[in-house]
């Protein structure tokens, strides 16, 4: 199936950025520090600018003509196989090895996502990483990096089989790989990115094995266009393809950052602030939903109930990741790491989702599992636009941070202080009237992640959470997922919150952070087009976006006007009681439980008589009125044991760091000793003895002709008789 | 005509000679000419049986074995004088340095 249009042009998309990458390389090795590279192409990144920009473009002109139907085209074929087939008189011809490329909705959606979001990250590099004088003459590398990155995750998601998506998913490790080490010189940051690297690596290694069995139970074929035939899925043994798509779930489960493979995501903040954005909140983490989403023909093609498990497990590790990992952002000091957190926390919702989309369709409740699928990517679509934009603004947060820093130093040198930490918390308070355009889009942000009414992520986690206990009514296993998100949306109102008052309400903790003022270019564009694209995800729930998500081919959306009614009704006027309080429940839990407690922890006014602005003012005035009274005293909280543990992370690093020592290191020791005992043991008992063979054989060369002379006529007279004996 | 039996004799006679002398002696010299002495037994034996069997392949090996014994002597005096050149003498027995 091979048609015409923007379609044709679609390979340019991840093309582009790819060529990028070693234009920007090059030209900086050469132009390294002079003006023009500096000051007119932002070391690199105008090029980079450039090529995201004019992929932004394509992406939206094929999304244009794609809205309402599926497309497919290859791109090339690198060599194919062909057999007569002396029945029919023809050959067959069959692609063995070709790109190609896949576009349905789910393809769109992500699309869309990764490009405008590469985009904008792009924007907001130009203005953060080229004004930090610690980046001063290699941010070309940072740039190269990224549009690599950029490159692998669009080609990612345009790829039209599995093998491709697993290359381009390999690109994208490496280049997280290189961009958290992109402070190579601190010894955190360099450990950070081997840690990424090493523990998505556990992943990777059985998706590999998953795809292996996949390709063996598909004949071959790991084309979308093949292994989602309902024909060729009704053929396969289910039990054999549920372990084999379990292993690709491994595989999502280390890049997506759920437990147990999490632990790389909080060190990874150890990169500049733009990669977390784009890395670790916007584009790569999806990849592992993404390719859990593409698994959904698997589930409705198969036997009825036979993939059954494999969702209950994906809902289960998503319900357990997020109430931990928002137990753990509980207590972060770390600007960045409580959103680190909280992403991992949220794409755990969309796992949960996921697995409820995978159990109905496996156990044929067609409708029910678009909707769950529906509310999961759209809920990806959202975490996406409100955590990139939330990274952006902590990134701005931490910039000016820093330039006030060396405000306050520069002016006074008593308070020179090496060890002052700008991305702690403990450090910031009352920048709400400083940093006004930030302020608000956090503010936008941390409620579209709480899910407070109205607001982006308020929509599609609903759905989630209705769609988990929908599943939890008909198999109660699913309750403790169900429970554990139910649970979780409170926790989010409570730790978004904490997070926003103590950066940004408040009186100002220390003289830096009354320095503090918006002053960088580049940086606001971002946030506030996010801003916009987050409030506007209301327009999207009214035209359904849910719907048309959740039928890759099929779904269709509605106009807003017509759609936006039935969509209240949904959601506030469930027909259902049992939903309708459930939705109550969990908006209950919150928006009111969640923020209230951290406005009694850590709410107050701003200093002086300075004002936020008017959306802003009043979350702060009524943090102020609940923080006075109430005297609600969390020392006895804070002193726990629990709190300890939570601070080392529920003791997961020190786990597998205990358990890499024993077991990795005890079998490393076991096999050098191996390596030095018997291999160079071997080794070396074969060179002494031909060593001493050959001394002993040395004596036989005298030097003297004579004797030369000798050996040359024995040897004759020795072939003769030879020859005599044989005739 | 002689019996190729006596030519055969004398070769043989001639081949002996030619490798007691190059076991014998220490002049390198003296050692070449005792190889040639053996090429050239050899050669009658080739020319004789060639004469004996009418067949014409002996005497084009013997005509071989002239050709490649005049390049033989040509290198050899070479490496005399290249040894001579190094170590002031021709004798083998003062010559050793592939011992060991």
């Amino acid at each position: 199936m091979s048609e015409t249009g923007i379609i044709d042009y679609a390979v340019l998309i991840p093309l582009l950025p790819m060529l990028a990458f070693p234009v920007i390389l090059f030209l900086g090795k050469i132009f390294n520090g002079t003006p023009g590279w500096v000051k007119n192409a932002k070391e690199g990144g105008i090029i980079a600018l450039t090529v995201m920009g004019a992929s932004l473009v394509l992406t939206l002109l094929l999304i244009k003509e794609h809205l309402h139907h599926i497309g497919s085209t290859n791109v090339f074929t690198w060599f194919e196989s062909s057999w007569w087939n002396p029945g029919a008189d023809v050959a067959i011809t069959t692609k063995v090895f070709g790109f190609g490329i896949h576009i349905d909705h789910l393809t769109v959606m992500l699309l869309f996502v990764a490009a405008f979001l590469c985009f904008l990250i792009n924007v907001f590099s130009i203005g953060y990483m080229n004004t930090d004088p610690i980046n001063d003459n290699r941010n070309h590398r940072f740039y190269a990096e990224f549009v690599l990155f950029c490159s692998g995750m669009l080609g990612m998601v345009l790829a039209d089989s599995f093998l491709w998506l697993f290359i381009f998913w390999e690109l994208m490790g490496l280049c997280s790989y290189l961009l958290i080490g992109f402070y190579w010189e601190r010894p955190s940051a360099s450990y950070a990115a081997k840690k990424a690297f090493l523990t998505t690596r556990v992943g990777d290694v059985f998706l590999i094995i998953g795809l292996v069995m996949l390709w063996n139970l598909f004949d071959g074929h790991l084309d979308y266009a093949y292994v989602f035939d309902p024909v060729n899925i009704a053929a396969v043994n289910s039990g054999d393809l549920q372990i084999a798509l379990g292993m690709m779930f491994i595989g999502a489960v280390g890049k997506s950052a759920q437990f147990p493979l999490h632990v790389w995501l909080p060190d990874a903040m150890e990169g500049p602030t733009p990669v977390s954005a784009l890395i670790h909140a916007a584009t790569m983490v999806n990849a592992g939903l993404y390719l859990v989403a593409r698994m959904f023909p698997f589930f409705s093609g198969a036997e009825l109930g036979a993939l059954s498990t494999l969702a209950i497990i994906i809902a289960c590790i998503g319900g357990i990741t997020a109430v931990m990992a928002a137990l753990i952002a509980f207590v972060q000091m770390d600007l960045k790491k409580v959103l680190a957190y909280s992403t991992m926390s949220q794409l755990a919702y969309i796992f949960t989702g996921l697995g409820s989309a995978l159990w109905f369709a496996n156990n044929g409740h067609d409708d029910l599992a678009a909707f769950a699928m529906g509310a999961s990517l759209f809920h990806l679509f959202n975490h996406a636009m409100a955590k990139g934009m939330l990274f952006m603004a902590s990134g701005s947060v931490i910039h000016e941070m820093h330039h006030a820093h060396h405000e306050v130093a520069h002016h006074d040198d008593d308070h020179h202080d090496d060890h002052f930490d700008a991305q702690s918390m403990e450090n910031m308070g009352g920048l709400a009237s400083r940093m006004p355009i930030t302020a608000t889009a956090m503010f936008v942000g941390s409620m579209s992640i709480i899910g407070i009414p109205f607001i982006g992520g308020f929509w599609s986690k609903e759905g989630i959470i209705s769609s988990a206990w929908q599943v939890a009514l008909k198999e109660p296993i699913f309750l403790l997922p169900a429970l554990l998100i139910l649970i979780g949306a409170g926790m989010t109102g409570f730790y978004m919150s904490r997070m926003w008052f103590m950066t940004f309400a408040g009186k100002p903790k220390t003289e830096v952070a009354e320095k503090v003022h918006e002053q960088t270019a580049w940086i606001p564009i971002p946030l506030v087009t996010l801003t916009v694209m987050t409030l506007g995800a209301v327009v999207l729930a009214g035209m359904h976006a849910g719907n048309w998500l959740g039928n890759f081919e099929t779904g269709h959306y509605s106009n807003f006007f017509d759609g936006f009614g039935t969509e209240i009704e949904h959601v506030f006027l469930n027909h259902d009681p049992f939903l309708m309080i459930l939705t109550y429940v969990a908006i209950g839990l919150s928006l009111v439980l969640g923020p209230s407690f951290a406005m009694a922890l850590y709410g107050g006014s701003l200093d002086g008589d300075k004002k936020a602005k008017p959306w802003m003012q009043w979350a702060i005035n009524l943090s102020a009125k609940v923080n006075k009274n109430s005297n609600f005293d969390n020392s006895k909280w804070a002193n726990s044991s629990l709190s300890d543990s939570l601070h080392k992370r529920l003791h997961f690093d020190a786990i597998y760091d205990a358990a890499v020592m024993k077991i990795v290191v005890g079998f490393a020791n076991l096999s050098a000793m191996f390596d030095s005992k018997v291999i160079d043991g071997a080794i070396k008992t074969i060179e002494s003895t031909s060593q001493n063979a050959s001394r002993k054989i040395r004596s036989l060369t005298t030097g003297s002709a004579r004797d030369y002379i000798m050996m040359a006529a024995l040897g004759t007279l020795a072939i003769f008789i030879l020859l005599w004996g044989v005739a | 005509m002689i019996d190729p039996a006596w030519v055969s004799g004398l070769a043989a006679i001639l081949f002996i000679i030619g490798l007691w002398g190059a076991f014998s002696r220490k002049n390198a010299i003296v050692v070449l000419m005792c190889i040639e002495l053996m090429l050239n037994a050899v050669n009658l034996q080739f020319v004789a049986a060639a004469n004996h069997w009418g067949d014409v392949t002996g005497w084009v090996y013997a005509i071989f074995a002239i050709a490649i014994a005049a390049g033989e002597v040509a290198i050899g005096l070479a490496i005399f004088l290249s040894m001579y050149g190094q170590h002031e003498t021709i004798s083998l027995d003062e010559v050793n340095l592939l011992k060991n």
